[in-house]
């Protein structure tokens, strides 16, 4: 066809929209008519609108690139009716004599033959925009019109070829994922049942420890009681000893006491030290024309702490060489000579005890009691310390032990009631039908994704990892399984809602200006546990799309019931 | 212990540190007035509006010292030269030169220069190398043309003493009249006085003085001058300090026009059309309308404050007249206005009350160079403006289409996720824009290799569907050893310069940098070797370019922006030229986009956030970082209308806001208000939620997809319409006062908009939960609704029209014929051989009129006749389509190439009953043997919606002249 004379174009455009297009079985269809669509097309001297059997006209209207039927099923073949759409801006002139009528296709798209490959509907909006659309129309015939001189060759061929090899492997694929799907129902199985065993197990074995602990609470108490009597007898006689030999200890433990508080400040300055430095190296490094307050007051808080001092100007050398001196062991030179109190006669016992702390080093005195309680109580106010027990008064040797074995007994019972606990929950846990998952729990797949590396833990986590350094970012922690619903596009291109499995992972890192970090793991079929896609859906809320022969369908039927609810 | 105590104190101080880090709030949305300065905050504000108000305060007693010397005037060629004399003292007196040309255009110039300046007979303080003069080759960059001095202008004999008059314009019916003391001018048009320049007096030119380091003892006996000389030698603010090395040099001026209530212009400001006035006062500012080209974070509305762009155009409107001046400095400007009602005279009936509207125009340093328009209405001041600084550039086609952005598409499988996503909905685009984050590092003509491995690949694939990617570059380069670009801007020396002459360093987004200079000639040529293909790596032809901090924003600058001593090519100020920054830019930009390879010759594109006049020869505008409220919405349609009638017509705002979350609401009606914007752009902040409008689920997805497949409809209207502009200079979307000049009571109305010359009226919902609009009409004319025909009849008042959240409220004037194309594609570019349906929407009197240019959307071709250009015409019981075009070298070919593209459709709005018993119609096509018929059916509708009539498919060419007789 010459398409240079514009009329000419027409008129072979006409004849166009009568040719027929020959099926395979000697009936004939107009252009872009489907063969499940070819009965509405039989009638040679009038067209019946599909959705609309009111209206009727002229077999020449069919296909003459006019649209007339409000549903577009005068116009298989071409684009002039591809404005019936919701998503169109629709005027009364749309649908004539009729302002209320919706306006929607009936027909799936035009029908692309696609000889040598699978026939397939492509949206009329796209027949004859200038653009071969191979994906679905391998055979070109989107194109027929040709305009502005476009050609679409035939690509069948090797696009249908192309298209089996792919159906092939993927067909393979899919047989292997659903062989692996049954190991993992298997694997599932396996572990719940272990689960279980583990829950007897335990309860058996604290039944046992029970009845140790009895037997040692018992042992306990004898020892506690000859070890009263021994206290009242005394061994080396006088107050003023036993009070020595307390005090002595007492000081030891406040001076241990003190290495320890001074080792923890140090870490807690070199902790210090090391915010001041993120701090003013934020100070230096924030974008200014970014003006977002809560930058800017920090930079003024800290620009406002800084002017008072910074943790510099807190190294006190002459006092950390008292302090050196202090936690030297006592002897004759420095600090107390307990010989000398240890060998002192009771008399003057009572007075001499109260005194006592009037021979200690007042510097030593004031600061470790000062400094034990000030700090201490900060940092556990802070969370930085746990807080500690009340001082135990001392006791003999063997009654501690006794204790301690006592202890020992309960804490190895209450560890085994939380095993079982976990346990429970864990079998309390949805872990998807046939408790596939199960065999998932702690599986780690990976996907490099821009200058992140992604990690997605099975009922465990997602992470972000930086590829140019820095730290990793957690972007949540399980939650529970859920379900998210995908659009899908169907053969006739229309948008169809999809029901995925997926699983929700939540309180991740706290975003700069943003929330917790929260992903949302969709899952679906696939051969290998593999991550296909990552997306930030919006600030710190990630979706990834992630393969799994766990999520493929079937399978549950295979495996023999193991029931593991029904048993609890 | 003592010792211990502050150490906690500090622990607790830096946990409630990390607390509140922890915790951020939401920034909050108020502009950081700190950052901006007040006119007290600037000297040569606070001078000028104190010369201002002392000579008001003296009223009749004051008199300006501004005198031109009689004995100097001549007038020649259409051109009056002479010598203002500025009296200083007694005995002193300041040599200011005037040229008054009169253009044949019927436009007036006037310059008024310093001789002192001039001869360079000045001494700038601190050895500094700024150039002595003042400024003046702001028009190297701004005019293009129209600068033909009159042959007809003379010089009226009959001028009495001390008043020189000289008669131009059109059939010399215009007049100037030159008072020489106090100088002043006069313009009047058909012997009625419409512009006055010095007649309050205002004139002030600082002329140079060195400074005085007077003694203790001489202040005293100084006491004589009460000038305050705090702001004549060095300004600090926000802790910069300006050395201003030439001391004092302000320019200021009066312009008062006489009987002119309304005045509009001046943008970029974020308020209402119709200025405001601004010496305080209920509903008044408090402030000048500022003019200094700045990155404002979180602009507030209803502000002078400045903004990104300056256009320092203001025309003045009445009933039945428009004049116009255009103030060429691109120096810091800011504008007073004050309107005055002088009370009528109760013994004389009849006469009204006169609203004189009284400018006052002050800028720091350069030349006073104005240009002063007669009109007489809205069109003329356009195309005169236009000649001066040139007309719109008709852009690609692609570029009127949808643009879609944000900030940021993080990696080149993001963007085609999007682009698939877009086809999967069936919503169509044209454009996917990146914003900063594609480059490695920040470093401009890169790619970052881990996000955008194959931008190639990706530019392919939006190429499959005639798509294009826009990619930012701006003018500030990473200062980093290694990265070639800078190296070589270092190396040739083509950076702005500091007030020493050093390499100028700032902050911007890659952090230190360097800024180009494009006023060195040098520079447009290396950056046009930066386009090219195999140096700009991963780019191919469908790559276009977004200019973006061109004010230029610099993150630790005075203002967000360079210090004014920084030094420009040719020595001089960043003072002086400011404002014309970001065109030297763009220009830089536009040329590099010409030639990019040999041979492949079309019309760039490119989006620029700062402007000057004459930008709209280059580049398409937005309004900046706006945010996602309806108060936002609301402002962007007074903004998009007040860059139309100021020569920048292809202008738009962010749809959806881009700081914050639009509501589902919000985001709807945006899409249903940036559908009239000429450049329509979504665009969104880094920290918002995605909101590409496939996401927002239904009912909004489809109103949304609806909105802009109308656009898309009316695509042929919108090329008609920047056709238009790039001819006329008329804007693209019209204000009321536009279309009808001379109905008074619409020329504050800046919420409704018509479509180019097409007689489609709309008034977007911009309030949060609206059902209806009140659209006003000022005309008889019957009026239609877009949709159903709903008939609305009734000059000088509102009507309601129903608007529901689906609904956009559009309205079509009696007497258009209005051209669409009606089939979705999934781009613009792929409607081409789409056959066009044609609206005639008839008048009272039964006739319709409109236009259609069509051509290529992407060459020159244009140029030589390659196009299409058509007027219908519905008159009697014809419809015809006649060609106005001219015919070039392509013409046939072209013609030829679209002889496939027809008119599928012709819809008749509102015809004679009698065309109910019509089955055909007849149509007669040019070269055609005989004539044919097409079917019609005419259509009843039920009362108060009009009845119509569809021709089906008539089977003419586009192209073609032809008629069809109903």
């Amino acid at each position: 066809m010459i398409l240079s004379q514009g009329s000419l174009f027409f008129v072979s455009l006409a004849a166009c929209s009568t040719v027929v297009a020959a099926s395979k079985d000697g009936s004939a269809r107009p252009r872009g008519v489907g063969p499940e669509f070819a009965k509405f097309y039989k009638d040679v001297d009038t067209f019946t609108c599909i959705s609309h059997p009111a209206i009727q006209i002229p077999v020449s209207a069919v296909n003459d690139d006019y649209c007339d039927c409000p549903d577009g099923s005068d116009e298989p073949g071409t684009s002039a009716c591809a404005h019936l759409s919701r998503h169109s801006p629709r005027s009364v002139a749309d649908r004539p004599g009729n302002s209320d009528l919706d306006l929607t296709l009936s027909l799936p798209g035009f029908y692309c033959k696609n000889k040598g490959h699978k026939p397939a509907y492509v949206p009329f909006q796209r027949v004859n925009d200038g653009i071969c659309d191979y994906d679905l129309c391998c055979d070109g015939s989107d194109e027929w019109a040709r305009v502005g001189g476009k050609k679409c060759e035939d690509k069948c061929k090797e696009i249908g070829k192309a298209w089996r090899k792919n159906e092939e492997t993927k067909q393979k694929s899919m047989t292997t994922a659903l062989k692996k799907k049954k190991e993992l129902l298997v694997d599932a199985g396996r572990q719940q049942k272990e689960v279980e065993e583990n829950i007897q197990r335990l309860e058996v074995e604290i039944h046992g420890q029970e009845i140790k602990l009895k037997n040692l609470e018992a042992d306990l108490e004898d020892i506690e009681t000859q070890e009263r009597s021994k206290m009242v007898k005394g061994k080396k006689g006088g107050k003023v000893h036993v009070l020595a030999q307390l005090a002595k200890d007492r000081v030891e433990e406040l001076r241990t006491a003190l290495s320890e508080v001074r080792k923890e400040r140090d870490e807690t300055r070199s902790r210090v030290k090391e915010l001041e430095e993120i701090l003013s190296k934020f100070k230096v490094e924030y974008n200014p024309n970014f003006n977002d307050e809560g930058v800017k007051r920090a930079v003024r808080g800290w620009e406002e702490y800084a002017a008072r001092g910074t943790s510099d100007g807190l190294e006190n050398a002459a006092r950390d060489r008292d302090l050196d001196e202090i936690v030297k062991p006592d002897d004759d030179q420095s600090g107390v000579n307990w010989e000398h109190w240890e060998s002192e006669e009771d008399g003057c016992e009572v007075d001499a005890v109260y005194q006592l702390a009037a021979y200690l080093p007042p510097s030593l005195l004031n600061f470790i009691e000062d400094k034990v309680l000030a700090i201490r109580g900060f940092l556990e106010k802070n969370g930085v310390l746990p807080p500690k027990d009340e001082d135990s008064a001392s006791e003999s040797k063997a009654v501690t032990e006794a204790r301690d074995a006592v202890n020992a007994a309960r804490k190895s019972i209450d560890d085994m009631k939380n095993q079982i606990k976990d346990h429970k929950e864990d079998l309390d846990t949805d872990y998807g039908v046939g408790s596939i998952f199960r065999a998932l729990k702690d599986v780690c797949i990976q996907k490099d994704a821009g200058e992140y590396t992604y990690e997605h833990c099975f009922f465990d986590q997602t992470k972000q990892i930086p590829k140019k350094g820095g730290p990793t970012s957690r972007m949540g922690s399980f939650e529970r399984i859920g379900s998210v619903t995908i659009d899908e596009l169907n053969e006739s291109g229309e948008i169809v809602p999809e029901q995925r499995i997926s699983l929700e992972y939540a309180k991740g890192q706290t975003c700069w200006n943003g929330p917790a970090r929260s992903t949302t793991v969709v899952l679906q079929c696939g051969e290998e546990n593999e991550i296909l896609k990552v997306a930030e859906d919006e600030k710190c809320i990630y979706s990834m799309l992630v393969n799994t022969p766990a999520a493929c369908p079937g399978g549950e039927a295979d495996i023999p019931s193991s029931g593991p609810k029904d048993e609890l | 212990m003592a010792g211990s105590r502050p150490l906690s104190t500090r622990w607790t101080l830096l946990f409630s540190l990390v607390t509140l880090l922890g915790c951020l709030v939401i920034p909050g949305v108020t502009v950081k007035h700190e950052n901006f300065k007040k006119c007290s905050q600037s000297g040569f504000c606070k001078r000028n509006r104190a010369y201002a108000d002392d000579a008001a305060a003296k009223g009749s007693a004051w008199s300006s010292p501004y005198e031109l010397d009689s004995v100097s005037i001549q007038f020649k060629d259409g051109q009056l030269q002479g010598t203002i004399l500025k009296s200083i003292s007694a005995e002193e007196k300041v040599k200011l030169p005037l040229v008054v040309s009169f253009l044949e255009s019927g436009v007036a110039r006037v310059i008024v220069d310093e001789e002192k300046r001039l001869t360079g007979e000045i001494e700038p303080r601190h050895n500094s190398q700024a150039r002595k003069e003042r400024y003046n080759e702001a028009e190297k960059w701004v005019l293009v043309g129209g600068l033909e001095l009159s042959k007809s202008a003379t010089l009226d004999s009959e001028s009495e003493i001390g008043i020189t008059r000289v008669l131009y314009g059109p059939e010399n019916g215009y007049q100037a009249i030159i008072r020489h003391s106090p100088f002043g001018i006069e313009f009047q048009r058909d012997g009625q006085t419409h512009v006055q320049l010095n007649n309050k007096g205002y004139l002030n030119m600082e002329h140079w003085r060195p400074k005085v380091d007077a003694a203790e003892g001489d202040r005293e006996q100084n006491s004589g001058s009460q000038e305050d000389e705090s702001t004549w030698w060095e300004e600090t603010f926000g802790g910069n300090t300006d050395s201003k090395p030439r001391g004092p040099e302000s320019v200021g001026l009066d312009i008062t026009f006489t009987g002119y209530s309304h005045v509009f212009g001046i943008p970029e400001h974020a308020d209402s059309l119709s200025l405001r006035e601004t010496r305080g006062g209920s509903g008044n500012h408090e402030e000048p309308y500022r003019m200094y080209n700045s990155d404002v974070f979180e602009y507030e509305l209803n502000s002078p404050m400045t903004l990104y762009g300056a256009i320092p155009l203001m025309q003045a409107h009445r009933p039945g007249s428009t004049v116009g001046v255009f103030w060429l400095n691109a120096a810091e400007t800011w504008v007073d206005i004050v309107k005055s009602t002088s009370s009528p005279n109760p013994l004389s009936l009849g006469v009204e009350s006169k609203t004189d509207t009284q400018s006052h125009w002050f800028s720091e340093s350069g030349q006073i160079d104005l240009f002063v328009f007669l009109g007489p209405t809205p069109r003329d001041i356009s195309k005169t403006y236009g000649e001066l600084t040139g007309y719109t550039q008709l852009p690609q086609h692609f570029a009127i289409a949808y643009h879609q952005c944000r900030w940021n598409y993080v990696t080149d499988e993001d963007v085609k996720d999007v682009d698939r996503n877009f086809d999967k909905y069936q919503i169509p685009y044209d454009v996917i824009w990146l914003d900063i984050e594609y480059l490695d590092d920040r470093k401009y003509f890169t790619w970052d290799p881990l996000t955008f491995p194959n931008p190639i690949a990706m530019e392919e694939q939006l190429s499959d569907s005639e798509r294009k990617l826009v990619v930012i570059i701006d003018p500030h380069i990473k200062n980093q050893d290694k990265y070639t670009i800078s190296e070589e801007l270092k190396s040739k020396n083509l950076a702005t310069r500091n007030k020493d002459g050093e390499i100028y360093e700032g902050w911007c987004w890659p952090g230190s940098s360097h800024w180009i200079d494009c006023f060195n000639p040098e520079s447009l040529k290396w950056w046009a070797g930066l386009f090219k293909y195999d140096k700009f790596k991963g780019t191919l032809s469908n790559v276009f370019i977004w200019n973006d901090m061109n004010e230029p924003s610099v993150f630790n600058g005075p203002e967000t922006t360079m210090p004014k001593d920084n030094l420009h090519y040719g020595n001089w100020e960043h003072r002086d030229i400011h404002n014309l920054n970001g065109i030297t830019f763009v220009n830089a930009t536009y040329g590099a986009m010409l030639e990019r390879r040999k041979g492949e010759l079309r019309r760039p594109f490119v989006l620029t956030r700062s402007y000057y006049a004459g930008a709209q020869r280059m580049a398409a505008m937005w309004t900046g970082d706006n945010q996602a409220t309806w108060e936002h919405l609301a402002m962007s349609l007074p903004m998009v209308l007040n860059n139309g009638i100021s020569g920048f017509p292809f202008a738009g705002a962010d749809v959806g806001g881009f700081f914050h979350n639009p509501s589902k609401d919000l985001l709807t009606r945006w899409y249903q208000t940036g559908i009239w914007y000429p450049f329509f752009r979504a665009h969104a902040h880094i920290d918002t939620r995605r909101r590409e409008p496939y996401l927002i689920g239904e009912p909004h997805r489809s109103i949304i997809a609806q909105a802009i497949r109308l656009r898309y409809q009316l695509l042929p209207a919108w090329y008609t319409a920047f056709h238009e502009a790039s001819v006329n200079g008329t804007p693209i979307v019209r204000p009321q006062f536009y279309v009808h000049p001379s109905d008074e009571a619409g020329f504050a109305i800046d919420d409704q908009l018509y479509l180019g010359s097409t007689g489609i009226l709309t008034k977007p919902v911009v309030s949060e939960g609206a059902t209806t609009v009140d659209i006003y009409l000022a005309d008889e004319e019957k009026y239609y609704d877009y949709f159903d025909y709903t008939v609305y009849q009734g000059a000088g008042k509102r009507h309601e029209v129903s608007a529901p959240l689906e609904k956009v409220p559009v309205l079509m004037q009696g007497g258009h014929v209005i051209p669409r194309k009606d089939r979705p594609r999934r781009s613009s570019g792929l409607m081409k051989w789409d056959p066009y349906t044609l609206v005639v929407v008839l008048d009272k009197n039964g006739e319709a009129d409109g236009t259609l240019y069509v051509d290529d959307g992407e060459t020159f071709d244009y140029e030589r006749g390659a196009y299409i250009h058509r007027r219908f015409h519905f008159h009697g019981s014809t419809l015809s389509s006649e060609d106005i075009g001219a015919k070039g070298p392509k013409t046939v070919d072209y013609l030829k190439s679209m002889a496939s593209v027809r008119v599928e459709r012709v819809v008749v709005i509102d015809p004679p009953k009698e065309w109910q018993e019509k089955a055909t119609v007849t149509v007669i096509e040019d070269g055609a043997k005989t004539a044919s018929t097409a079917a019609i059916e005419y259509h009843a509708q039920p009362d108060g919606k009009a009845a119509y009539a569809v021709v089906k498919n008539p089977n003419i060419g586009i192209g073609k002249t032809w008629r069809i007789e109903f």
